[in-house]
């Protein structure tokens, strides 16, 4: 055999699908030629550092966004598919269908005058384009989405001032140095922040507040209209809560029917 | 939804070589299963029909990202770089005692990364699931919907291509 044929055994030698006989007999070639052996020992050495690489750990809130945004999926479809269309189609289609309404009413309500003489007398007849005419309303799915709760999420720290101080500086960071939009919780180890996160840098801002501290996940709710990827900007509430704070739940549930910025 | 989300997320981060965007193309594949769910009549195992689910979200967003020079930007960031974890002596081939003694540190694991980025995606999605995440040359042949044999020339052709880029890092 040449050694290109040994070659071609390589593969099969690393999966373990040579026989007894074959493996053998390439084992021996191996440690006669050192061309063949330089080979083998480099895609050996390719196959065991592929196999090696760590396994990552996706992140804990990844199944949450998930199902928020299969749950949001159904309603979304609307608006997306009138979304992705040119501005001007359905501007152009409600103006069409408007003129079309009216040129009919005009033929089915005057039928005996003559067109030219209606146009004459277009003061004395009723005005039917604009009683007939609508003011557009809005997509009750952006009704909604306007309307939708802010989502609550419950940060929980250890050391409070130390998470407090963590969380402003990372704010400060994505917002800029003027950013101040904290208060105190009537507690010395609570604060609730309001912001505006762009749809984009939900998923980041969310890394970020697992590194400061252990965000709770039974206690964020995104709600079914609210889709962190797509949105352009979302409101939410966080509630800072340090270890052994005399803030419980239901008071930081009674914290989000407020109206956001009150003092 | 558990089960699967660290294999994926692990595909999808192979695939492309950054967490940001494999963690939003995991949840991609998973909104995609589930909207899909009806369709899997259980003739395929699970893993096998969500894998396929998988790989066409995958190759549709690395045209995506491609089409942004997404990787082009991808190698420049590596290349200027400037550590070499490779002089590790433990690592370095016939010195250190045995393969199975090797431990691929954080910043090795970058390197095998950016040399997996410059394989063609195709070469790199067989040689992932199969090296990476240990799939069988039957399940890759289901995934993939081709026959064994063409399964294993393709990705005896991935593993050269890797080892070509690794060569000199192994050396």
């Amino acid at each position: 055999m040449e050694c290109r044929e040994y070659e071609a055994q390589f593969n099969d030698y690393l999966d373990g699908e040579l026989s007894l006989k074959e493996r053998e007999t390439l084992k021996v070639h191996l440690r006669e030629c050192l061309s063949c052996y330089r080979k083998w020992n480099s895609l050996q050495k390719t196959k065991e550092v592929v196999s090696r690489l760590p396994n990552l750990n996706p992140p804990s809130y990844l199944s949450a966004i998930v199902m928020a945004r299969v749950k949001e999926r159904p309603s979304r479809r609307l608006t997306c598919s009138f979304s992705q269309l040119p501005k001007w189609i359905p501007l152009g289609a409600v103006a069409a269908l408007v003129l079309i309404v009216s040129l009919v009413l005009w033929q089915v309500l005057l039928p005996s005058v003559p067109l030219r003489s209606r146009v004459s007398n277009q003061n004395n007849t009723p005005n039917i384009g604009s009683t007939s005419r609508q003011p557009v309303s809005k997509w009750t799915t952006t009704r909604e989405e306007s309307q939708a709760p802010v989502p609550v999420m419950v940060l929980r720290v250890k050391d409070f001032s130390r998470a407090d101080r963590e969380l402003q500086s990372m704010l400060r960071s994505i917002y800029g140095p003027m950013f101040t939009p904290t208060r105190p919780l009537n507690s010395s180890s609570a604060r609730l922040i309001d912001i505006k996160v762009p749809g984009q840098r939900f998923s980041h801002l969310l890394r970020e507040l697992h590194k400061i501290g252990h965000l709770d996940q039974s206690q964020v709710e995104i709600r079914g209209s609210v889709n962190p990827q797509k949105q352009k900007a979302i409101s939410i509430r966080i509630v800072v809560v340090g270890n052994g704070s005399d803030v419980e739940i239901h008071q930081i549930r009674g914290v989000k029917n407020e109206p956001a910025g009150t003092e | 939804m558990r089960l699967h989300e660290r294999q994926i997320f692990n595909f999808t981060y192979r695939m492309l070589g950054d967490e940001e965007e494999a963690e939003d193309l995991t949840q991609d594949i998973f909104i995609a299963a589930f909207k899909g769910i009806r369709k899997f009549r259980g003739e395929a195992k699970f893993s096998t029909w969500l894998y396929r689910i998988a790989l066409n979200q995958t190759r549709n967003r690395i045209k995506y990202l491609s089409r942004r020079d997404f990787f082009a930007k991808q190698n420049r960031r590596a290349q200027h770089k400037e550590e070499s974890p490779w002089e590790n002596p433990e690592f370095l081939a016939d010195s250190a005692p045995t393969p199975e003694q090797w431990t691929l540190t954080k910043s090795m694991a970058a390197q095998v990364q950016e040399c997996l980025n410059q394989i063609p995606p195709q070469a790199r999605q067989i040689l992932v699931l199969r090296d990476v995440q240990g799939f069988s040359y039957e399940e890759l042949s289901e995934m993939l919907s081709l026959n064994p044999g063409t399964v294993k020339s393709r990705l005896h052709r991935a593993r050269s291509a890797l080892q070509q880029r690794l060569a000199d890092k192994l050396e």
